[in-house]
């Protein structure tokens, strides 16, 4: 795949053979997109990289809507462009990439980013960044935060944080970054998708690393643990304030248990392999951003929770024979209890959702049940702590919303030793 | 007369005595072969029930739901022992039927070789059972969370449906695997499982026809009862 994807590039740009940026693009059947996203990126590559070599290299995974030619019609001779088959290797083929691709909505996202790190290798580029052709929201200044951190202060990955609605990102907020920053001491906002900037040092590792690409890492998306894996390593993270978000395609909309299974499932993963790094004690600590600060919004239209309440219930009444395998005695007690309250006195404690998340995570390593299954089992459990939320804080305002977020963070990182002993002595 | 009697008497003790010679050698060759049995069946018991807990076998049945399906069912025992217990007796077996056959008594004549003729039979039906209790409680559980998520009410009934579908399947075909009653076990299993289809299409057909109508408008038209946020 690898001299592929070069060979495919040298014949298209025959005079790339170093760069200073690397552009990339992966897009499927993004035709009604990738000319604005393309614009955006012109205006910001002419604005802050007028004197930089550019290369701008678009992986499609074979599109039927022309997308690759707007690619070509839209940059014209303005910046040399090339346009990849990132798929190789049968990859496409592989039944762990349903799940992924669900997820992250775009078949071959994995090869493309892989096609992209090889390329930043090969081109000696000094920094890559990554923009989803389905965004809508792309502006000129996404280039210069995404690109600016790793040439200029030595950042390895910059990671995007946008401006949402106060409960937008439920999972991420609740339990993906509290669990990222309580294990690698990182305050990270583990958003996902849009953009990303690499520089070539973390290129070039993840590329090589293999256990990023098979075995049971295939089966996640690799949204789902660029940041992990980032912190884990020791990368210098960065986060950019690329503003709001708004893409063609809602990532996670159309099946939360797949979104779930993706999210949770890759950081348990890298738990398994990371063991030496996140055992250690480590207070956190904040990582650089760039951007204007953004205000929290509030969502646009009442959040109802009974149907996610309904979840819960139903999780309570059905699964309780797998609860009873992977929660701890204690916590499966708390989360019992928790059946006997009424919709609006409803409370799912913090510190039990913390204990849940953690026997959970003990539970993966042991492979108390099939990985799937228990992963999925989760997910009423997480209604259950969503709704809670939302009942406590819909009375206030969108700081309220991230005083809880905050909260969850802290009362991560303070039960961390639970964890440890857990998974050191179960 | 008397002469006679005491030549009878004494060929039959000679003729006696003779089929004693013979016979001894077969009947300790059998204890022998049933000692070396308990022997053998003792060791390869313990060998076994070794490996299986050097592999955590243990915890694979648990992970897969074995034990708690034996547990239902009313077996206590872990599954190792069960498996360690099974290979002794195999193996006593074994080594009894060629004693067994060693005695050359023409009733037992064929015995070792319809044995061992019928043995890959009963290996095959054993292995086929067990595969099919890991898959009931495989498919069962993989049902049952994802009626949850989709929160649909008779998510337990969906499940025990599958898991009991996949059992009865495993059954009909551990009884054809032994050759017990395969016409009257493929009648029957045809009849329930068609019964069961049959009973599904007259339930959606007639009492259900409405729910099922607007279930599939919503599927087709893609209408779904969302949340208001993203999770992701």
């Amino acid at each position: 795949m690898e001299d592929a994807v070069w060979k495919a590039v040298q014949e298209q740009c025959p005079d790339a053979h170093q760069v200073d940026l690397l552009i990339a693009l992966p897009s499927f059947n993004h035709a009604s997109t990738i000319g604005s996203v393309l614009k955006a990126i012109l205006a910001g590559l002419n604005a802050s990289f007028a004197n930089a070599s550019i290369l701008i290299v678009n992986a499609d995974v074979g599109s039927q809507d022309g997308t690759p030619g707007i690619v070509k019609q839209t940059v014209g001779d303005l910046v040399p462009v090339a346009v990849i088959q990132p798929l190789g290797e049968g990859s496409s083929a592989s039944p762990f990439a349903l799940n992924r691709l669900s997820y992250s909505g775009m078949p071959g996202r994995e090869e493309a980013f892989r096609s992209f790190f090889v390329l930043t290798q090969r081109l000696q580029a000094k920094a890559c960044a990554v923009i989803d052709a389905n965004m809508r929201s792309v502006t000129a200044e996404w280039m210069s935060l995404l690109v600016k951190p790793v040439l200029e202060s030595g950042a390895d990955y910059v990671a995007p944080v946008f401006r949402r609605p106060r409960y937008e990102g439920s999972l991420t907020n609740n339990l993906i970054a509290p669990l990222t920053r309580s294990l690698y001491g990182k305050r990270v906002g583990c958003q996902v998708g849009g953009g990303y900037g690499f520089s070539p040092k973390m290129a070039s590792t993840l590329f090589q690393k293999k256990f990023l690409w098979e075995g049971e890492a295939a089966r996640f998306a690799i949204d789902s643990w660029l940041t992990t894996v980032a912190v884990a390593e020791g990368f210098q993270v960065w986060q950019a304030r690329l503003g709001a978000k708004v893409q063609d395609h809602k990532a996670g909309a159309a099946d939360v248990a797949t979104s779930l299974v993706q999210a949770v499932g890759a950081s348990y993963h890298y738990m398994e392999h990371y063991q030496d790094v996140w055992e250690k004690p480590t207070a956190s600590s904040a990582v650089p951003e760039v951007g204007k600060p953004m205000e929290t919004e509030v969502e646009s239209t009442p959040i109802h929770v009974e149907r996610m309440m309904k979840g819960f219930r139903q999780g309570l009444r059905d699964l309780l024979p797998i609860w009873e395998v992977i929660l701890a005695p204690e916590t499966l007690a708390g989360v019992l209890a928790l059946g006997l309250k009424d919709d609006e006195d409803f409370r799912f404690p913090l510190a039990l959702w913390v204990q849940t998340v953690y026997d959970f995570a003990v539970a993966y390593h042991e492979k108390a049940i099939h990985r799937e299954h228990l992963l999925r089992s989760l997910m009423p459990l997480y209604l259950g702590r969503t709704s809670s939320v939302v009942l406590e804080t819909r009375g206030g305002g969108p700081e309220m919303v991230q005083h809880t977020v905050e909260q969850g963070c802290q009362t991560f990182e303070a039960m961390k030793p639970y964890l440890v002993d857990r998974w050191r002595f179960q | 007369m008397s002469e006679m009697w005491q030549e009878a008497m004494i060929a039959a003790y000679r003729e006696m005595m003779n089929r004693a010679v013979l016979f001894l050698p077969k009947l300790m060759a059998m204890v022998t072969f049933l000692l070396v049995g308990l022997a053998v069946g003792w060791l390869v018991k313990l060998l076994l029930m070794h490996i299986l807990k050097v592999v955590r076998f243990e915890v694979f049945c648990e992970r897969m739901g074995l034990t708690s399906a034996l547990a239902k069912g009313g077996v206590k025992q872990r599954m190792s022992d069960l498996i360690g217990r099974f290979s002794f007796w195999v193996v006593f077996l074994f080594f009894a039927f060629m004693g067994v056959d060693a005695l050359d008594l023409p009733a037992t004549a064929n015995l070792m070789s319809a044995i061992l003729g019928f043995l890959p039979h009963v290996i095959a039906a054993i292995l086929v059972g067990l595969l099919g209790i890991l898959l009931a409680n495989f498919s069962g559980e993989a049902v049952l969370i994802a009626a949850v998520n989709a929160q649909i009410q008779g998510a337990r009934f969906m499940a025990n449906m599958v898991r009991w579908g996949v059992i009865i399947f495993t059954g009909a075909m551990v009884l054809t695997q032994l050759g017990i009653a395969k016409e009257i076990v493929v009648a029957a299993f045809s009849i329930i499982f068609g019964g069961i289809v049959l009973a599904m299409a007259i339930a959606v057909g007639l009492g259900g026809r409405t729910i099922a109508k607007e279930a599939l408008e919503r599927r087709l038209r893609r209408e779904k009862a969302g949340d208001e946020f993203t999770h992701i």
